[in-house]
């Protein structure tokens, strides 16, 4: 039905050579659309299609994207929430996708997610403690006394007074809830958080603090982050690699420093023209790249390149054939016929 | 275009909500002018006021709230109509369109039903006369297929749509003024832009000021040629966009600014936060409102409330003791050095 | 939309079949025996004849058997014979259905007219007079049961009037004046129910849709109340009025059986409280199982309804 994504999408050396924390590989997750009388599957929405990278040690990976594009359900089945239709999720050298939910249990407490709102994935009728010590309880870790007090040091960590630990979730503010959150996804001392859309409900003057707070807990903790988010300069500043994914694949692949000043993907260009650049005078404007059309729909993607319906730059090759992984310099990978033969990259089988 | 009369003047405007625990102050003296032509942004973050200022301008404020003040429009202070005469002024003279273009449109009729429906409310013509307007309308915004598209449901659109919808029923009532409340914020960044840039093209074509409601320095940056900055009920700052963009005088301006990431931002030093949170209209801080958060604050700043000082000669302006002519203009200004008063107030630097 | 109608009467048939079964098998397992208590008061009944007459009606044959036979004929669209005069159940219900249908519509039609024009009344102005009083009447129109109503209303009626329904039935067509006499307060009695919880509902809802963005919208385009109450505001808080119509429908069809016997209405109702009284297995089956067909037939209805109001409700 598809060609097998294997050979089309980004493969991205570990940086280091060493057993990366969370390796990803031809990820895909399809949903079926049912219909009729016996509820015969008649196509299916391909939410994710095909999508591999690493997280290494300590490391930050951004997946930047639009609605739609599939970064979230490539958290929840990273985070086991969500199983994979196909394709492998590796952590620590162990093979996640096959594993009971038993065996699965010793790995839970190594990874936690972080959702949007901070409000909805507390529980509004517990006490703070009891939110943030539920992961505690459920691992085994620590109960009654030792559970406050592993609760009082998680408040501290995260900003906040060990004072409030017996107040109710509506008591604290937006940014306060999701330190809340943070402090619960920290509870089991996991190796790898993944943040998504951590901080895009936040007012700006409340997602610079909580983006601080995540740069010194890695500082502090070693953690690794897979940091899932739609705003570019958000993942740029946090992230130390960003994958950009367009309806269900890897676009392009880039160290966070060069990504933005060279972009080597005309999608990549249009996200960076809705964000708020700050002009030579002071201020800011946007560069105001307009991409056309609307993303369509993932049950029906459009054939050979999935952007080229909206790309100021697309030509006959990007209708037909879908592009690979074209390897540029340094560590960067585009998924572009033209980008990647005006970079004069070596293409990546 | 600043000597021609306001098309639109909010006055000393307060809005009082009754809640359990007693009336709280959500907008608190705001006052602003809009001329025709003009876009003006309203700039703030959440429980700034700033969306309650634009629903008490369209008299749409639900039970509860108290509104003071005037808000004259073309002369006619609407503060005291009644409903019935509010619907004279609302679409005609004044419309507003929401964030989410799903929950604004009525999902039970279909676009072309209430783009008629509209049409209708605002001109006597006969129903067939009525649907041509509604196609031209839809043509307008952008929708391929208009007369197709009428039959359609507010579900079977794209958020993108569903906003191109909002702008045909807003253009259908051709107001002079269009108050758009964070228009752009549900929409994906692509989106976003091919939006703004549709609003600025309407708003040229049909002669409309526009009202901008936003928490995003880039659509300000791309779309206002005023901005009035609020925070905590208040305005803090106003004046022309490119010098409050280039050269912000209010400290709680220039925070906000550095609080965004940018593509320059320096990825290895911390964010520059607001510390703290905005404050609750039940527990407003004496004196300047932004003073607890303030780097800058001293001693003054804690308990006499600050007037707006004008600037530039009136074209700006702040409300802030340190900024600009009203520090130099005043004989108390010795105060104003930092290190030699010791007062309540915290120094952050 | 046809084919999600088609599965669910599909569903429809099996629970009808599960409630035959279940009512089948608790009828059996009640104390008291059809042909004694048949035969009770008949002088000098033998053991003999009581053998004679069980077997003759097929009860000497063990459950199962009897229950595949009803089940054989049943569809076929025979539910048997009455134990008591022999005459076919299906003649039996097609005489006694038509006039519970007249009440059981009676008791809807005034539930929902009353209800939807008080949850409008108390919407407009929540938490003023009219609303407390109006809340006042929908409670307990909650909280009386509706055998209990309609006893009081023929009481007071009785008492401080000096008018009582007529006992003797009259079709409609015959005497329509002293049809509706007798059916207007068990009507009353039996809608009262339906009538508070619609418009408890519709207030809520309304009170929720006159606080949604889309309302705001159409107001913020200057419509007049006329267009925002009526055109948006009430075809949008229907939904929810309609899922509790169809739970008040089965509270209506079960209030029958006694408020039918209280007002002396030759109904459905009245039919299946003689026959559970005689153990008249095949009679009350065939109640049962018509009650069953109603009341599935309206839920039917009302999620058809759904999808008229509703154009994102999709049937899938």
């Amino acid at each position: 039905m598809n060609t097998p994504a294997t050979t089309t999408q980004p493969r991205v050396p570990v940086p280091g050579g060493r057993e990366p924390l969370l390796a990803v590989t031809d990820l895909v997750k399809h949903y079926p659309i049912t219909k009729g009388l016996l509820r015969r599957t008649v196509a299916s929405v391909r939410a994710v299609d095909g999508v591999s990278f690493t997280v290494g040690r300590g490391e930050t990976v951004g997946l930047v994207g639009e609605s739609g594009c599939g970064k979230s359900t490539v958290a929840k089945m990273v985070t086991r929430l969500v199983q994979p239709t196909s394709g492998s999720v590796r952590f620590a050298g162990t093979e996640l996708t096959g594993l009971r939910a038993r065996e699965l249990r010793e790995f839970r407490r190594r990874f936690h997610i972080v959702f949007q709102d901070p409000y909805s994935s507390l529980d509004p009728r517990l006490r703070i403690v009891e939110s943030v010590g539920e992961p505690l309880v459920a691992h085994r870790i620590a109960t009654g006394a030792a559970k406050r007090r592993r609760v009082c040091e998680l408040m501290e960590l995260v900003g906040l007074s060990p004072a409030h630990i017996d107040r109710y979730p509506h008591q604290f503010s937006g940014g306060q809830a999701q330190r809340i959150g943070i402090a619960r996804a920290l509870a089991t001392g996991p190796d790898l958080v993944v943040c998504d859309e951590a901080v895009s409900s936040l007012d700006v003057s409340i997602q610079a603090q909580v983006l601080n707070l995540l740069k010194k807990l890695q500082r502090e903790l070693g953690l690794s982050y897979l940091f899932i988010a739609h705003d570019l300069n958000v993942v740029r500043y946090l992230s130390d690699r960003v994958f950009v994914m367009y309806l269900g694949r890897i676009v392009e692949v880039g160290p966070a420093a060069g990504i933005m000043q060279r972009p080597a993907h005309p999608y990549t260009d249009a996200l960076i023209g809705s964000v708020a650049t700050p002009t030579s005078s002071g201020g800011f404007r946007r560069s105001r790249v307009v991409a056309r059309g609307e993303v369509p729909s993932p049950s029906r993607p459009p054939p050979g390149c999935r952007f080229h319906p909206r790309c100021p730059e697309a030509f006959d090759l990007c209708r037909v054939q879908q592009p690979p992984a074209y390897r540029l310099t340094g560590d960067r990978l585009s998924a572009c016929h033209l980008r990647a033969g005006e970079a004069e990259g070596v293409r990546d089988g | 275009m600043r000597n021609a009369a306001p098309l639109l003047a909010v006055h000393d405007l307060h809005v009082d909500f009754d809640t359990p625990a007693g009336p709280v102050a959500a907008v608190s003296g705001v006052s602003f002018e809009i001329e025709p032509n003009e876009t003006v942004a309203l700039v703030g973050e959440s429980g700034s006021g700033k969306s309650v200022t634009a629903l008490a301008m369209m008299r749409l404020l639900g039970r509860g709230a108290t509104l003071r003040g005037q808000i004259t429009c073309d002369g006619r202070d609407i503060t005291g109509l009644t409903e019935k005469q509010m619907r004279s002024v609302r679409g005609r003279a004044m419309t507003m369109i929401f964030q989410d273009p799903m929950s604004s449109l009525d999902p039970l009729y279909s676009v072309g039903n209430q783009l008629v429906e509209t049409v209708r409310l605002h001109n006597r013509m006969s129903r067939a006369r009525a649907v041509e307007r509604a196609t031209e309308l839809l043509d307008q915004v952008g929708i391929a297929d208009p007369r197709g598209r009428l039959r359609a449901y507010p579900h079977q659109l794209s958020g993108g749509q569903r906003q191109r919808v909002m702008i045909a029923l807003a253009l259908a009532c051709s107001p002079r003024l269009l108050i758009a409340d964070e228009p752009t914020t549900a929409l994906d960044v692509t989106i976003e832009a091919q939006i703004l840039e549709l609003i600025r093209g309407l708003q040229r074509e049909y002669r409309m000021s526009l009202l901008l409601v936003t928490h995003d320095m880039a659509v300000v940056a791309e779309m206002a040629d005023r901005v009035v900055v609020m925070y905590a009920g208040q305005v803090v700052e106003s004046g022309a966009a490119e010098q409050i963009l280039r050269q912000p005088q209010h400290p709680y301006t220039t925070a906000l600014f550095q609080c965004i990431p940018t593509p320059v931002t320096d990825r290895s030093a911390a964010l520059t936060a607001i510390p703290g949170a905005v404050p609750s209209p039940h527990e407003l801080p004496p004196g300047c409102r932004f003073h607890p958060r303030c780097a800058v604050a001293f001693d003054r700043c804690v308990t006499g409330q600050v007037p707006l000082f004008p600037l530039d000669g009136g074209a700006r302006h702040s409300r802030c003791w340190l900024s600009g002519d009203a520090a130099s203009g005043r004989a108390d200004r010795t105060v104003v050095t930092s290190a030699s008063v010791p007062g309540p107030a915290r120094r952050r630097r | 939309m046809v084919e999600y109608a088609l599965r669910r009467a599909l569903y429809g048939v099996l629970v009808i079949f599960m409630v035959t079964v279940f009512v089948f098998l608790a009828l059996r397992a009640v104390p008291g025996d059809a042909v004694r208590i048949q035969l009770a008061d008949a002088p000098g009944v033998t053991e003999e004849q009581i053998a004679e007459r069980t077997a003759a009606l097929g009860l000497d044959q063990p459950v199962l058997t009897q229950l595949f036979h009803f089940l054989g004929g049943a569809i076929t669209g025979d539910f048997g014979a009455s134990f008591s005069d022999g005459s076919s159940v299906g003649g039996l219900i097609a005489d006694r259905l038509p006039v519970t249908g007249q009440l059981g519509l009676m008791a809807l039609a005034i539930g929902v007219v009353l209800g939807v024009v008080i949850g409008m009344a108390s919407a407009v102005r929540p938490n003023g007079l009219l609303d407390q009083s109006l809340r006042l009447v929908s409670v307990s129109g909650l909280s009386v049961p509706s055998f209990w109503l309609g006893l009081l209303l023929v009481t007071y009626l009785a008492v401080y009037a000096g008018w009582s329904p007529p006992l003797i039935y009259q079709g409609p067509a015959e005497n329509l004046g002293g049809n509706l006499a007798q059916m207007t307060l068990p009507a009353l009695a039996l809608g009262a129910a339906a009538m508070a919880s619609i418009a408890r509902m519709l207030r809520s809802s309304l009170l929720e849709v006159l606080q949604s963005d889309h309302l705001r919208t159409v107001r913020a385009r200057g419509a007049g109340r006329g267009t925002t109450l009526f055109k948006h505001a009430t075809r949008n808080s229907l939904l929810p009025v309609f899922t509790v119509l169809g739970l008040q429908a089965g509270g209506i069809l079960g209030g029958t059986v006694i408020l039918e016997s209280i007002f002396g209405i030759p109904g459905m109702g009245s039919l299946t409280f003689e026959a559970v009284q005689m153990r008249d297995y095949p009679v009350v089956l065939g109640c049962v199982i018509v009650y069953g067909a109603v009341f599935v037939v309206v839920n039917i209805v009302v999620d058809l309804m759904y999808g008229v109001i509703d154009p994102r409700v999709r049937y899938r």
